[in-house]
């Protein structure tokens, strides 16, 4: 286990992760990775798939333990809290899944107001007004009796958010918020995570692939590949940094440091083709 | 959280991290009753899941066991007169062994495979998860509900089993065969014994079988890979587990029982 935390809490970052190491299988996911989130704004995590996004997200909640290294949540070591005290910690953030993890035997009304149920002694009436305030501000107020199998993807996506946001917490992590949104939704949701970041000062943090939109809400970008942040600046001149990662992952080439490639043999031996090799020489 | 399942392929080491990821569990499960008084209202609901919609199975079941029961035994018992003895060994069978034994196999096929699929589906949907994420406590919130109303429906459900299985014995034995219902009912109250029979037989068994079928059921929902074979897997290894782990629990309860 790693030394207890004696870095003192710091007002401009929020989230705060040091020598960050996780080993899945086999395969290093994160080597020493390092990374400030600053307070009060609105940071994208991006890089290529399969290098840890989620599993960073996982990390900052405490739903995975790494292998050394700390995160600290608003001055507190997640990795070395109790289970009261991370329950604690995690009433003050909201967490959107990639896939909305919406509760199934519950209509959209009891899924947004499952939390305040569960932490709270609020009225009924109290609780009924704060469900629609939230459901009005992603605009599925009319489908509040609908149960989940009845909603589409994104109208689902925007009851998770709903829910994310009901407790109007002081972070906010999006996996993948922008997945399967139409255009007018997608729109939608990027000025809810520009307002609530505006209006509340709710930090943010989303894990998202789509450049334009993330240009269009964040104030910071991390670059994430090899287990390391390779790049981080601002979104409109991240692009342009002339690092090779920001060139491959931003423009798109299949060559650069990432392999597009999943590690493998020789292909014309896997076709059966022992020397295609020695004959593409000649 | 909970004990994952441990894959292994050789089958008797997988067999025992199971029996002893199972341990640990319940371990869990116990640990969490306390902070699931809160959630009074979905154990009554998980109740009413097992328990009440479980009912006409164990009924129309019970019904027939009792009447071919009876129908067996009327016929051998008739070669050597004794046919005025059948109500008391359809009672006897019933309430020390078909009862407890047939009702937990039953409810291991109809709640057991529904409390995995449910659980594992969740799980698979990252609804397990979106509940860590909401501070609520899935062990006390989803598992140790369903556990503690298969307990306490298991004994329930047994005593309707036997009572129906005791009535189609006696609409066969009686209404059909022409058994004289008084020495039907007085065979039966004079030889049963309520400690050794029914305290016993039908309420302690059954009181066991129901947390061993839960807690394999609940068990196997957590542990399940989150996909669709994962999911099948899992529901058929609850059934299986269940059905060896009753018979043979069977065995050694009677074998100290009596």
């Amino acid at each position: 286990m790693t030394e207890p935390v004696r870095i003192p809490p710091d007002d401009s970052t929020l989230v705060r992760v040091r020598g960050l190491t996780t080993v899945l299988n086999g395969k290093t996911i994160f080597d020493q990775l390092e990374l400030d989130i600053p307070r009060g704004k609105v940071t994208a995590i991006m890089g290529p798939s399969g290098t840890g996004k989620t599993t960073l997200l996982k990390h900052i909640t405490g739903q995975m333990r790494p292998d050394a290294g700390q995160i600290l949540v608003d001055g507190q070591n997640v990795p070395e809290l109790s289970r009261e005290a991370l329950y604690k910690l995690r009433e003050g953030i909201g967490y959107l899944f990639q896939n909305s993890a919406l509760l199934t035997d519950f209509s959209v009304f009891e899924n947004v107001a499952f939390p305040l149920r569960q932490h709270t002694q609020l009225p009924e009436v109290l609780i009924r007004n704060v469900v629609l305030l939230k459901l009005q501000a992603v605009g599925l107020r009319g489908a509040a009796e609908l149960m989940p199998n009845e909603l589409s993807g994104g109208m689902a996506r925007r009851v998770a958010l709903a829910r994310a946001i009901v407790f109007d917490p002081k972070l906010i992590l999006y996996d993948e918020p922008f997945v399967g949104l139409d255009p007018v939704a997608l729109n939608q949701v990027l000025k809810l995570i520009r307002t609530l970041n505006q209006t509340l000062g709710i930090t943010s943090v989303l894990v998202a692939h789509e450049m334009e939109a993330v240009k269009k809400v964040a104030d910071h970008v991390f670059l994430i590949a090899n287990g390391k942040v390779v790049a981080q600046g601002d979104p409109k001149t991240i692009a342009n940094d002339g690092s090779p990662w920001t060139r491959q992952f931003f423009g798109g080439e299949a060559d650069g440091p990432v392999p597009f490639q999943y590690p493998a043999g020789d292909f014309g031996q896997a076709l059966g083709f022992p020397d295609a090799a020695k004959r593409a020489v000649k | 959280m909970s004990a994952r399942s441990v894959p292994s392929k050789n089958v008797f080491i997988g067999s025992l991290a199971q029996i002893g990821g199972c341990g640990l569990f319940l371990l869990t499960l116990l640990g969490a009753i306390p902070r699931s008084f809160r959630y009074v209202r979905e154990t009554l609901r998980q109740l009413w899941f097992v328990g009440a919609m479980s009912l006409t199975i164990i009924m129309v079941c019970g019904l027939f066991i009792g009447m071919v029961l009876m129908l067996q035994l009327y016929n051998v018992l008739s070669i050597f007169g004794g046919t005025s003895a059948s109500g008391l060994v359809v009672a006897l069978s019933v309430y020390r062994e078909l009862g407890p034994v047939v009702t937990a196999l039953l409810f291991a096929g109809r709640a057991g495979t529904s409390m995995t699929a449910e659980i594992g589906l969740m799980r698979a949907t990252d609804q397990i998860d979106a509940m860590e994420m909401m501070a609520v406590d899935p062990i006390a919130y989803v598992a140790t509900p369903r556990f503690l109303a298969g307990l306490i429906a298991m004994p329930l459900l047994c005593c309707v089993f036997c009572a129906m299985a005791i009535f189609g014995g006696h609409l066969v034995g009686v209404t059909w065969l022409g058994i004289d219902n008084g020495t039907f009912w007085s065979n039966m109250t004079a030889v049963v014994n309520v400690h050794t029979d029914i305290v016993n037989g039908v309420l302690f068994k059954s009181l066991i079988f129901g947390a061993v079928v839960s807690l394999i059921a609940v068990y196997q929902g957590f542990t399940t890979p989150p996909t669709s074979e994962g999911v099948a897997y899992a529901t058929t290894r609850t059934v299986v587990a269940s059905s060896i782990a009753i018979l043979a629990l069977d065995f050694v309860l009677t074998a100290f029982l009596t």
